[in-house]
């Protein structure tokens, strides 16, 4: 009974606490959790599961969270929300935030319920399809690569109007997710002698919060200082009529919201990708299957707003079954969670629980993820439509009331991802990066493009050596391809290594659909250019 | 009454945040193989009677490959008594042969897991028709013992770095767990891993008979300076499997190199080390010695990392001395040659390093404009 009661408790302390840290700009999930380690850690002496339910509900309410400064306020409270961002603040601006909101939380919770139950559910037979063969319809290194791309050029779709202006903006983005360690030399890579932005030498040297605080966050919160445009525009009348359509309307576009679902679910399912993209690649499909909109993508279309939230809250929950089964993070709050899942007793990539037991035959630890994602997508989803008339009266309040403590908020979120070793650091680029922001948003640049070269720069790389290493299209080991950049001949061995059994990629049946698909997706993206109007 | 647990708990994370009685500083994120390991033994380390009662924390300090942590305490921290640096194999790599700020010579050993790193392969790959296994800067054990297994006896590091250039395809950007699945999937025809990884990942292809253990690395004697069997895995030390297949041991330049180098990532593959003149030193060390002999303890390592002792206090000292008195000219050079042409890394060949010459601290090192700046 007292355990009953603990776990309640620990539930709903998740939920609000996550929310709370969900609608504080630029923090999400990674930071709320890094924040509240010590304490998280501490709570193993009352009881371990009890920690894995609280750590779940932060998890899967700050996703919630995060969609209402990216409506509201037009800054994203953690990646998972930037894309709502597009077209939730405009219909915000327009007066209809709550309409936004309510179809991006039903959205949400919908596909979160569902995608958490079926990940829940998948989680016994996720190993066997993950190492399945690729020649059988399994996913390896090849298949990833290509996801990658495809994500890369339906992306391309989110570029704005001034399309050399975009690609621009996707170099640049390309070039940041490149700075760090040379994964071939392991020597510093355009660090300009900083060790700070070496990085862990796993991953990118310039972390995602700084990145995107400053280019999406800052702009929007000091132009609104300086210009004191949000209140005026702004209407709060029909706000039951709103809540209402919005529900309505998350369940008209039940395809769009399915394909989100379904996108969110595989970035967050398929170990590597990271979850950094999904919200962005949900966007591109919306615009890329609703060409003729008589409201443009990025000026207040519903549909950019519920084909994004579709995906952000089934990639957490999905996220979570490479995390405990592997110890491989599917996304960037999942390698904090198995952390913190280590420090309370469960050691995911050693696969033992607080008794030093199999994890795997632990059915308390499953249920406790579980039950605490599960009820807490539903209870957040419930609080925030119940509650939505009180959340979204922030949209109304002057910025200057509320400027300091935000910019308080985004300054220590930023220096506490730096873990104590570099939050100066990032705070320093916190600021470089709202300069840059501020500059795109005056010079149209597409800053959802740089933040997609950005969050997929580095995994393209990583893959992309992998792909020209370790196989073959048809019988042409494209290890041989490297002799026209080196000059080198390739040894026999390598060619033997590329032509082995299995390694010809036109045998794997995922290679050869997502590759058709980003044939499609290419050409059309070529006909119709950049389709929204945001920068 | 487990309410007041709670209370109980939020009062402990306060006073946890505000004063931390001991400092592991682990020099990777949370979840990482190390903080993992830091982890287990933090919880260990704070049952010793020595420390009676104390705090025991982790911080982590993560970043510039995992030196940051390292060079952190070097600069800042290590005159603080209560703080104990944890390192691990990688650290040992980059030391020898990158421009690093910390130096072993300046620390004492509070105590270390002189564990061993473990080669597979799928069964049915011949390594001198062509092989794959992922490549990184700690990884260089592998690709010297990849060359001469497939190289044989008598050959010079040139002749070496031909035979890896030609047959073995080095992977890049492959993370741990990732490389464990890929390697599941025999996208990669070899791997290796640390024990940990080896029982919970390795292991059960093996009893399925889908991998053959290849070989290890070896256990490090500090009488000696040369290596052991690891009795976890009897008769796959690399010495012996080479010797079994070409006829004669291991021998020249570059195994110089590979006994330099393997020995300075494995020996000290996870360590504890306190500033010299600590005056809690002793306290730490008895602290690891009730660690290491407390039966609770001892089976939790065993199962979680394989039956590994604990190197404590002076012997840890010596275990430096000793891995010292392995850097000599020859073998810096053949492993820096390799590195660079075999590997493609960026090697430093620093003379301060080899054996009878003064070991200098880098820290002296020019710092540049924006290290400086965030000084």
């Amino acid at each position: 009974m007292e355990f009953y009661l603990l776990a309640t408790l620990a539930l709903f302390a998740g939920i609000i606490y996550g929310l709370i840290i969900g609608i504080i700009p630029a923090a999400g999930a990674t930071t709320g959790l890094v924040a509240l380690f010590p304490f998280i850690v501490s709570l193993k002496s009352v009881d371990p599961y009890i920690a894995v339910i609280f750590i779940v509900a932060v998890v899967a309410s700050s996703t919630t969270g995060d969609t209402f400064t990216s409506v509201l306020l037009g800054i994203p409270g953690a990646n998972s929300s930037a894309a709502t961002m597009v077209d939730g603040f405009p219909l915000a601006q327009q007066g209809k935030a709550t309409y936004a909101l309510s179809a991006a939380v039903t959205t949400s919770t919908v596909n979160g319920l569902i995608w958490g139950s079926i990940a829940f559910l998948l989680m016994p037979w996720y190993y066997n399809f993950i190492i399945m063969p690729p020649t059988e319809g399994g996913i390896g290194q090849a298949e990833l690569f290509v996801l990658c791309i495809l994500a890369f050029v339906t992306v391309s779709l989110v570029s704005n109007k001034f399309w050399v202006r975009s690609i621009l903006a996707l170099s640049l983005g390309v070039f940041l997710a490149l700075v760090g360690t040379d994964p071939i030399t392991a020597s510093p890579r355009f660090t300009m002698g900083w060790d700070f932005l070496i990085g862990d030498g796993a991953s990118k040297g310039i972390s995602m919060i700084p990145v995107i605080a400053g280019i999406f966050a800052m702009p929007e919160m000091i132009l609104a200082l300086k210009n004191k445009v949000l209140t005026s525009t702004r209407s709060a009348t029909n706000h039951t009529q709103q809540l209402n359509d919005g529900i309505k309307i998350s369940f008209k576009e039940w395809k769009l919201s399915a394909r989100g679902g379904i996108i969110g679910a595989i970035v967050g399912f398929l170990p590597g990708l990271g979850g950094g993209m999904s919200d962005w690649l949900a966007y591109g499909q919306t615009v890329a299957t609703n060409p003729n909109e008589k409201i443009p993508f990025g000026k207040g279309n519903i549909k950019g707003v519920i084909g994004p939230e579709g995906s952000n809250n089934a990639q957490k929950a999905s996220a979570f079954i490479p995390t405990v089964l592997f110890g491989i993070p599917g996304a960037p709050f999942a390698a904090i969670v198995i952390g913190l899942f280590g420090a309370i007793g469960f050691e995911l990539s050693l696969g033992t629980d607080v008794m030093n037991n199999n994890l795997m035959e632990n059915s308390l630890f499953f249920d406790s993820l579980s039950f605490g994602f599960l009820a807490s997508t539903l209870i957040t989803g419930v609080i925030c439509l119940y509650l939505m008339k009180y959340l979204t009266a922030i949209a109304y309040v002057p910025y200057k009331y509320y400027f300091p403590v935000i910019l308080a908020f985004i300054v220590w979120a930023t220096y506490t991802a730096g873990f104590g070793v570099y939050g100066f650091e990032n705070v320093f680029l916190l600021g470089v990066f709202t300069v840059l922001g501020l500059g795109m948003r005056k010079w149209k640049f597409s800053r959802p493009a740089l933040m997609i070269g950005f969050i997929l720069g580095d995994k393209i790389e990583m893959l992309g050596m992998q792909f020209f290493s370790m196989f073959n299209i048809g019988g042409y080991p494209l290890v041989k391809l490297t002799e026209f950049f080196s000059g080198k001949t390739v040894g026999n061995g390598r060619i033997a290594m590329a032509l082995r059994d299995g390694n010809d990629v036109l045998q794997h049946p995922v290679f050869v659909v997502v590759s058709v698909l980003i044939l499609v997706v290419l050409v059309w993206s070529f006909v119709s250019k950049g389709k929204v109007d945001y920068s | 009454m487990k309410i007041k647990s709670v209370a109980f708990a939020v009062a402990t994370a306060i006073s946890t945040m505000a004063v931390a009685d001991i400092e592991l500083m682990s020099p990777q994120k949370p979840g990482s193989g190390t903080s993992v390991w830091a982890n287990i033994v933090a919880t260990e380390f704070a049952k010793a009677p020595a420390l009676q009662g104390e705090n025991v924390v982790i911080s982590y300090n993560p970043g510039a490959r995992d030196m940051a942590g390292p060079n952190k305490f070097h600069t800042t921290k290590r005159f603080d008594d209560n703080v104990i640096m944890i390192s691990h194999g990688g650290n040992g790599i980059s030391y020898v042969q990158e421009n690093v700020k910390y130096n072993y010579k300046e620390y004492d050993s509070v105590c270390h897991q002189n564990l061993n790193i473990i080669m597979s392969k799928h069964k049915g790959v011949n390594e001198n028709e062509g092989i794959s296994h992922a490549a990184g800067s700690g990884m260089v054990p592998e690709g010297l013992a990849i060359a001469m297994m497939i190289g044989g006896p008598g050959k010079t590091v040139d002749e070496y770095i031909d035979i890896f250039t030609d047959k073995v395809t080095w992977i890049n950007g492959l993370k741990g767990s990732e490389r464990h699945l890929a390697f599941t999937r025999a996208e990669l025809t070899a791997t290796r891993a640390n024990p940990a990884q080896y029982i919970a990942k390795v292991q059960p292809l093996v009893d399925e008979g889908k991998v053959t253990t290849w070989l290890h690395h070896g256990i490090l004697d500090i009488e000696t300076g040369l290596t052991k069997d690891d009795p976890n895995y009897l008769g796959k030390r690399f010495e012996d499997v080479f010797e079994a297949k070409w006829g004669e041991a291991p021998s020249g330049e570059l195994y110089s190199a590979y006994a330099l180098i393997h020995s300075w990532r494995d020996a000290i593959q996870k360590a504890l080390w306190v500033n010299k003149g600590n005056p809690n030193t002793a306290k730490f060390r008895q602290a690891c010695n009730e660690m290491a002999n407390n039966p609770e303890s001892i089976a939790i390592f065993n199962k979680k990392i394989g039956k590994y002792d604990w190197v404590v206090g002076e012997d840890g000292n010596k275990t430096i001395d000793v891995l010292h008195s392995l850097i000599t000219k020859d073998a810096l050079t053949a492993l820096v040659k390799f590195n660079k042409e075999a590997l493609g890394l960026n090697s430093v060949y620093k003379p301060e390093m080899v054996s009878g010459e003064v070991v200098t601290t880098t820290s002296e090192t020019k710092e540049g404009f924006w290290n400086s700046l965030f000084k």
